[in-house]
């Protein structure tokens, strides 16, 4: 249905996230005459969410002023562009394309960019108490202020997990100082489930050799809580107790409109959320056809992906509304990194899915020289991997992901 | 249009140099050097490398 005559179209964006400032300046980019309303449940506009946990900050009376300003987006300043913050999109209904907000207000919109996102899992409802400790976790800005207060403090912290969250505090919590016990009940170690199990013991190795107490395990499980909320054990101490366990899309707010949830919200390769014509989905929440693994279906959650995603969704509803080609499919070659006390870990491609691996150089016990690994899938190259507290074996690397984008 | 890398930001992750490493690369210390000019044809590649910074440490300047 086109918009009504001489009326500018509706666009509503759910999600502040970089995703969904990066659908709304494609679509500004493209020249659709249409407003833009950009819902976002935090109080915050966007910003870099993988910034939050990678720097020590001094001690200072505004620091949470100083997170927030290391941390910053530019925004798309434009008049077509309206912020809703601090309003959360309760419910949606797709065929009548209204959405409901928590201010009891309604949106009728044109196109939709879905790019809601995900929450970390937690093993208790909230920030509840167990018995034993307040449990938090860690995905967004205040988040961030509240750990970096308490680490500032020198607190003792204990994380579960041993995935990026995770190993990144564990990293900060370092920097500043503080005890560090680590709590990883289901795998040998750090990124076990994308890297293999002799890299990730090698990098539990890492771990405690920098004097961070990495338990597996039974020995972890044994200090995990009791997770009844309303357990009535000891007061809890308020130790600092953060859960990193993972992530929950955030797609409660689409159900009844027949779409499959199962794992985020499923698209096709231009992030058109089938059957709407007018309804696109980016970032974190978006599960689309894997480029890499043909026949696959891949939900990542990386920056990156949040980027490309975005743009590429923005690109296509501005194509559904006559303005531009019909875009690009999905040209996203999977590339992150991450630092853990000292050692920068690459990742490219999609390790994931390999069936072997293959030291190209180095020596899994001796990290900080520098290993390259190669991951294979019925012997062709899927994935690479490279570790290293400089750069030796970087133009390697770099030579590897070229033929790996080639293949 | 010039690169400009905020080094403050920076933390050498190396992303950049994957991106466009006709402009970035990680020398053998690991450290980010890059040239500031780029030829017009390279954009989409630089685009991509300031993407791709995890800290939004790289910015384009007129």
């Amino acid at each position: 249905m086109p918009p009504l005559a001489g009326s500018r179209p509706r666009i509503g964006i759910v999600g502040s996230g970089i995703a969904g400032l990066r659908a709304a300046k494609a679509i500004l980019k493209c020249k659709v005459d249409a407003r833009i309303v950009l819902f976002g449940d935090e109080a915050h506009r966007t910003y870099n969410r993988p910034g939050l946990t990678k720097k020590r900050y001094p001690l200072s009376d505004a620091l949470d002023m100083m997170i927030a300003e290391d941390v910053k987006v530019n925004g798309a300043e434009n008049d077509a562009l309206t912020w809703r913050l601090g309003t959360r999109v309760e419910t949606a209904d797709l065929r009548d394309r209204i959405l409901h907000l928590s201010t009891g207000e309604t949106f009728e919109y044109d196109g939709l960019v879905i790019a809601s996102g995900v929450r970390p899992r937690t093993s208790v409802w909230g920030n509840g108490e167990c018995g034993l400790h307040a449990h938090r976790t860690l995905r967004g800005l205040d988040d961030a202020r509240y750990i970096h207060h308490r680490l500032q403090a020198g607190e003792k912290i204990t994380i579960v997990g041993a995935g990026f969250v995770a190993c990144e505090l564990a990293s900060l919590a370092k920097e500043y100082g503080c005890e560090v016990l680590m709590l990883e009940a289901l795998r040998s170690g750090p990124f076990e489930n994308i890297l293999g199990e002799r890299v990730s013991v090698a990098l539990g190795r890492w771990l405690a050799q920098h004097d961070i107490t990495f338990l597996t395990g039974d020995s972890a499980r044994e200090l995990l809580c009791d997770l009844q909320p309303s357990h009535p054990g000891p007061p809890s101490d308020g130790a600092l107790f953060i859960e990193a366990i993972g992530s929950v899309p955030n797609v409660e707010w689409l159900h009844g409109n027949g779409l499959d949830l199962s794992d985020g919200v499923r698209v096709d390769e231009y992030m058109r959320v089938a059957p709407w014509a007018n309804v696109f989905a980016a970032g974190d929440v978006a599960c689309y056809p894997d480029p890499w693994t043909p026949g696959n279906l891949t939900r990542m959650e990386f920056w990156k992906n949040a980027i490309d995603t975005g743009d590429l969704a923005g690109r296509s509803l501005a194509s559904s509304m006559g303005h531009g080609p019909v875009t690009s499919r999905i040209g996203y070659f999977p590339s992150m990194s991450t630092e853990v006390l000292g050692l920068r870990i690459q990742i490219a491609g999609n390790p994931r899915m390999s069936d072997a691996m293959e030291i190209v150089c180095g020596d899994l016990d001796q990290l900080d020289q520098g290993v390259l690994v190669a991951y294979l899938r019925e012997g062709a190259m899927i994935g690479a991997a490279y570790m290293d507290k400089g750069a030796r074996f970087n133009s390697a690397y770099i030579k590897l992901l070229k033929s790996l984008r080639e293949r | 249009m010039k690169i400009f890398v905020d080094r403050v930001k920076c933390q050498n992750h190396g992303q950049c140099a994957i991106s466009a490493p006709t402009n970035f690369e990680l020398d053998a210390n690991g450290e980010l050097q890059y040239q500031e000019a780029f030829s017009e044809e390279n954009i989409s590649d630089i685009e991509d490398a300031v993407d791709s910074c995890p800290l939004q440490a790289i910015l384009l300047k007129s």
